[in-house]
Parts: structure tokens; sequence; C-alpha cells
């Protein structure tokens, strides 16, 4: 039973990274059995009366056969919230909502400051969650999110709230996503980052960025000091060169810290982890385990079954993240008029 | 009337003499929903408290948690957070106040620490601290909870807190399942009454595994520990050796004892204010007469180890005091 541990204090050179043996009996008696852990099948059945909410009211979402993220079904006719960036680039979206699959969902809209989508599915008769009147609960509360799946049963995971709601602030601020060269005629892109804000809006290796926001640059710095001072998630306007001519495009900043990570050691220990876990205008935070970043999108229930917000971005393996309902409710209510229109 | 009220009073007395166990940990798993809200009741009603004594340990080159257990600010925390004893440290209260600290004893084979508050709280008050369950009476399957400053001290978010059970229990050892990260190292394991059971140590590969140092490990050697002693080899922490300190200063012979000639940079004799042209006269009690004085005196002590210098400055003597430092 030689196990390898590790110190968990927060930064590496401090710390002798111990590796020191388990020396604990393997005796029956000595473990509690699976069954009877805080994941554990006896004791999420006490929470049967969420766990039917779950059921009926979280989706998940598939690309092909592989779970990619779980949803809130918000109206009877299929209209379903998820995480915007678990769903991006995925050729088509299938939906099971309780023991129904819904095929080739369609993305409505996208928030990308909340990160969240908007699907639509052929449906009629969901029954939509209920929303909890606020977010407002003290550490210690009993939440309810998404567990394990199959074709006809959803399962729960437990926990509690664990911090104050606050804001998560982008990690290392804001980006375009590319590298740039001073020349005379302007800055030259260089290189364009994978999955970034740039990449997206078709910037080009070869392209002459001329002016940000409106204003001209000459100088990287200059530009470094526009795009600092506004958030990720936000678009720019971006004036280019291609081939000599003029061109604008929309770019949204992403955040430094999500595409060019630097993997701290408990980034290393935390397994899998949310690609955008910064960024949020206000998160209430749990300690419900999840998979990992697959588990985002799906509802946080209180002990009452109604929704106090939605899982957002795990952030490491003893961080989770949930968009309050305050901020959720209107997201979602903002979301559904302007796409009636 | 009268009657009734008296039997309610002696009834609910006896009910509070034997309501010690948490209900729900004699059960297997929670059976229904009060079973559930009365976890809930009782994390509720013992976080804030718990949450007020945890405090985030600054060493400069990273950060651990630890919990108050003493109106005069004594800390219990791991000894892989405090590495060492007699060190200067920096603490941060949940409001954001930093106080000075300085570690005292520790366990390097189970990672068992203290440290003593040595700040003040404004006006003098008293700390927050938290009961330590001395009964040693958890048991396999009990309901807990954990709190710490995961990933480094956080103002707006506070010390975060994770509920779990007791899965493993042995001697030097608990296991739990909730979920630990870098900065929770030294934290608090609390029982559903508050009581402090355990201090966070070290994760498993799995998130639901996690090692803590049982309070027995600490009470078992508090007084060795309050003394400042450094119990066991590690591997916990380094036992500093003797010979090893640093000190940071040349020195010549000169009438009366030994002259300091150089002083390195950022050494703690320049941190202590020891200049070039200072005549050191004695050392923690005996006389300087040579070099080689300083330095058998010096074979025999290790960073950390205080030193007592009488010198001689432009004419005036003065003490000066401060710690070997380590190379």
């Amino acid at each position: 039973m030689a196990k390898m541990n590790r110190s968990i204090s927060s930064s590496a050179p401090v710390r002798l990274a111990v590796a020191v043996a388990l020396a604990l009996p393997a005796s029956a008696q000595q473990s509690l059995e699976t069954n009877y852990r805080t994941t554990g099948a006896a004791v999420t059945a006490a929470f049967e009366p969420q766990r039917a909410v779950i059921q009926l009211s979280s989706a998940v979402i598939y690309d092909g056969r592989k779970e990619i993220a779980y949803g809130i079904v918000i109206t009877a006719d299929g209209h379903i919230l998820t995480k915007a960036s678990e769903v991006e680039g995925v050729g088509q979206i299938d939906v099971r909502v309780d023991k129904e699959s819904f095929k080739d969902a369609k993305v409505v809209m996208t928030d990308p400051r909340w990160d969240v989508a908007l699907l639509k599915i052929d449906a009629t008769d969901l029954t939509p969650i209920v929303w909890a009147p606020d977010s407002k609960l003290p550490r210690g509360t009993w939440v309810v999110a998404n567990g394990v799946t199959s074709r006809t049963n959803r399962r729960v995971l437990v926990g509690i709230i664990s911090a104050d709601a606050r804001e998560i602030p982008p990690e290392g601020g804001a980006v375009l996503g590319v590298t740039l060269k001073e020349s005379k005629k302007g800055l030259s892109v260089e290189e364009v980052s994978k999955d970034s804000g740039a990449e997206k809006a078709g910037m080009k290796k070869g392209d002459i960025l001329t002016a940000i926001a409106g204003k001209p640059v000459k100088e990287i710095a200059a530009l470094g000091k526009i795009v600092g001072e506004m958030k990720a998630g936000t678009d720019v306007k971006v004036t280019l060169l291609r081939d000599g001519k003029k061109m604008e495009l929309d770019v949204k900043l992403s955040a430094r810290g999500d595409l060019f990570r630097e993997t701290s050691r408990n980034d290393q220990m935390s397994g899998d982890f949310s690609n955008r876990r910064s960024g949020f205008p206000r998160v209430i935070q749990h300690d419900i385990f999840g998979a990992g970043s697959r588990t985002m999108g799906g509802p946080v229930l209180e002990l009452e079954g109604r929704a106090v917000g939605m899982n957002i971005a795990r952030a490491n393996r003893a961080e989770t993240f949930a968009i309050p309902v305050e901020e959720l409710r209107e997201l979602a209510e903002g979301m559904i008029k302007q796409a009636g229109k | 009337m009268k009657k009734l009220s008296l039997h309610f009073f002696i009834a609910s007395a006896c009910l509070i003499a034997v309501a010690e166990a948490f209900p729900i940990n004699s059960k297997k798993a929670p059976e229904s929903p009060g079973d559930i809200k009365a976890i809930q009741s009782a994390l509720l009603a013992a976080i804030p408290r718990a949450e007020a004594a945890t405090v985030n340990i600054d060493l400069g080159e990273g950060s651990g948690s630890g919990v108050i257990v003493s109106a005069e600010g004594l800390v219990m925390t791991a000894a892989h957070v405090s590495t060492g004893v007699g060190k200067d440290v920096t603490v941060d209260m949940p409001d954001g106040t930093k106080l000075k600290a300085e570690t005292l004893g520790l366990d390097a084979e189970t990672d068992a620490a203290l440290l003593q508050i040595t700040g003040k709280l404004p006006e003098g008050k008293a700390f927050p601290f938290v009961e330590i369950n001395r009964a040693d009476d958890t048991k396999l399957g009990d309901w807990v909870f954990s709190l710490g400053h995961s990933g480094g001290f956080d103002k707006e978010r506070g010390a975060v807190s994770r509920i779990g059970r007791l899965v493993r229990v042995a001697n030097t050892t608990i296991q739990t399942d909730g979920a630990l990260i870098g900065g929770d190292s030294g934290g608090p394991l609390f029982d559903m009454e508050g009581r402090l059971i355990g201090i966070h140590s070290r994760v498993g590969a799995v998130i639901g595994q996690n090692m803590h140092v049982p309070v027995k490990v600490f009470t078992d050697n508090w007084d060795r520990m309050l003394k400042s002693e450094f119990i066991g080899e590690g591997p916990f922490a380094e036992k500093p050796k003797k010979g090893k300190g640093y000190l940071g200063i040349a020195t010549k012979p000169a009438e009366g004892g030994i002259e300091v000639t150089k002083v390195g940079k950022k050494s703690p004799a320049e941190e202590a204010g020891i200049k070039e042209g200072d005549l050191l006269r004695t050392l923690n009690g005996e006389k300087l007469d040579s070099r080689e004085k300083l330095q058998s005196i010096l074979a025999e002590l290790a960073a950390g180890d205080k030193l007592a210098f009488e010198i001689t400055r432009d004419g005036k003597d003065e003490p000066v005091n401060l710690k070997l430092g380590a190379r």
C-alpha cells in the first residue's frame, strides 16, 4: 500500500516534494467503503429529491458519443444553457434530457463575457429549471450537481458552498493572441496563437496591424497599453493591412492566462480543469468534485431543488465556480428575448 | 404547568449532557432529508468560528495555512509549512491584517508544528481560536470539514470550506475524502461540532484522498514543541546542521575583541545592523578573544539559533541580537 503522496503548500521551491509511504494498514475495517464516501451511492441516495430535478431539468451535451458538458433546461420548448467554450467548434451538438435524445441542437447565441451558450432543441413539454430567489447561501450550505450519467439515468454529486461570491479577474490580463514585430509599415504579425480571439477573427501571419480600437499604433508597447486596459472577452476593432489592402476585424480579447498557461504545481495535481477558468464578473464557489472540465454547464441546486447557479469553471481540484442565479437568470432572459426578435 | 416546564428543563439538560457525538455519525449514511439538514445546520453553526481562526502563513517564497488554538495566538500547522524552529514568518488574518510570527517546535516525522503569533491585534484584542478535540474519539465514517487558504491568501474569497468523511484512520495519519490543494497545507480539519481533529498534510493522486495529522500527534508532543524542540529526523522538515549557519562577516584580531572588516550584502549580520569597524567583544556570554573563538562558538550552532553580541561602536557599548541564517 505504498503510495506517492504530495505535500501541499502553495509554492514549489519552499516545499520539499515529499514522497511518503502511506503508513496505513489496508484492513477492511480501517477503510470506509466507496459506497459510503461523500461521493458514494449510499450518501447521494439521500439526495433523491434533488436528483429528480437533475433528471428532468438538466441536459447532457454530446459531441458524437462523447459527453462534453451539461446544460440547464430553461424553457419547455427546448432552450438550454451550457458552457460556451466546451461546445465551440463542435460539428453536431446532440443533447439528452431525461431519457430522450435530441439530435443537432442549434447554437442560438453565445455570451463570451460569461462563457454561456444558448442552445435550442426541437422539443415540447420539457420541465424547465426552477430558479432559487437568490444565491446568497452561507458557506456550508449543501449544493447538488450532475454526476455520472447513463442513457436513462442521471446521478448526482454533492458538496457545499465553499467561499464568498466574488469577481474572478482574467488571469494575466487581456491579449489579442498575436506575436508582433515593429516594422516601418506598422506592426507585422509574426504568429497567431492557437485558440486565440485573433485566430478566430481570421488574423493571419503577415498582416500589418495599423490601429486598434480606432487608435493608430506603431509600437508594441503602445498596443499593449491599450489592450491591457481592456477586459478579456470584450471585442476590439483591429485595423489591418493585408496584401496592401486595408481591412477591419473584430477580435475578441483572450485572457493571457487562458492562452499561455504556465502549468503550476497546483495545476499538475488538479487533473482536468477548465480551459477558461477566469474572467467572470461574479461567481459562487463550491467543492463538488465532478470529473473535470466536462462536468461544467449544469445546474447547481440547493436542498429545495432550485437552481442557485450554473457550473462554469472547474478551477482546480478543490475549487469549482458557478454563475450566480441572479446574473444567470438575467442573462438567460436577455438571450431568449433577443433570439425571439 | 410549572411541573411540566421543570420536567422539560431536566430532560433538555440531560440531552445536552449526552449530546456529545454528532448523531448522524452513528448512521452509515444519511437516511433522510432531515439527516442532510442536520449536517448542514452543524456546518453553518461551526464554520464562522473556524474561519475566523484559520490563518494564512506567508513564508516569503510560498505559503501554507494554520489554525489559532489559543487566545494568545498559538497556531497549529504542518512541519513542512514551518520548515524549521525559530523562523520569522508572517501570518495573514482573515480580514487581511498581517502579523509577525515565529515558528516553535515541530515533529519532522509526522508533519506537526506549532508557531506563535508575536504581533498584536488592534487594541490588544484576544485572538479568535478553535477548540481542540482532545478526546480523540473520532472514528471511521465521521463527517468532517476542512478549511484552508487554497493556492494562497485571497481576502475576497476567504478560507475555502470543504466537506468530507473520515475514510481511513491510523495512529499518525487520518485520511478524508474532501478535496485539498497547494496552500491548504497546515490548515485545519474539524469534526461536526467545530472542534479541531487534524491538520492538513498531503494529498494523494486521487482527488478524494487527503492525509491529515491527527491532533493526538500534537498533544503527545505538545510540551516539547512549545519549547521549540526539533523532533525527529524527517522527512517533513530538515534539521539544520551545526556549523552550517550563516552570519556574513569577516573579522580581524583587535584589542578587547575582534573587529569587523567586512559585512556581507543582505546577510543576517547586515540586517541586524552590524557595521564595518564594530568591535565584537562577547557572543552569547563568552569573550571573543580571537577569531578562532568566534568560529568555535558558531561551529556548535545552526541556522535559526540566536546570537547575542556585545559590541563597541564609536566608543559606545551596545547589544546586537540576531538569528543565524541558512546558507
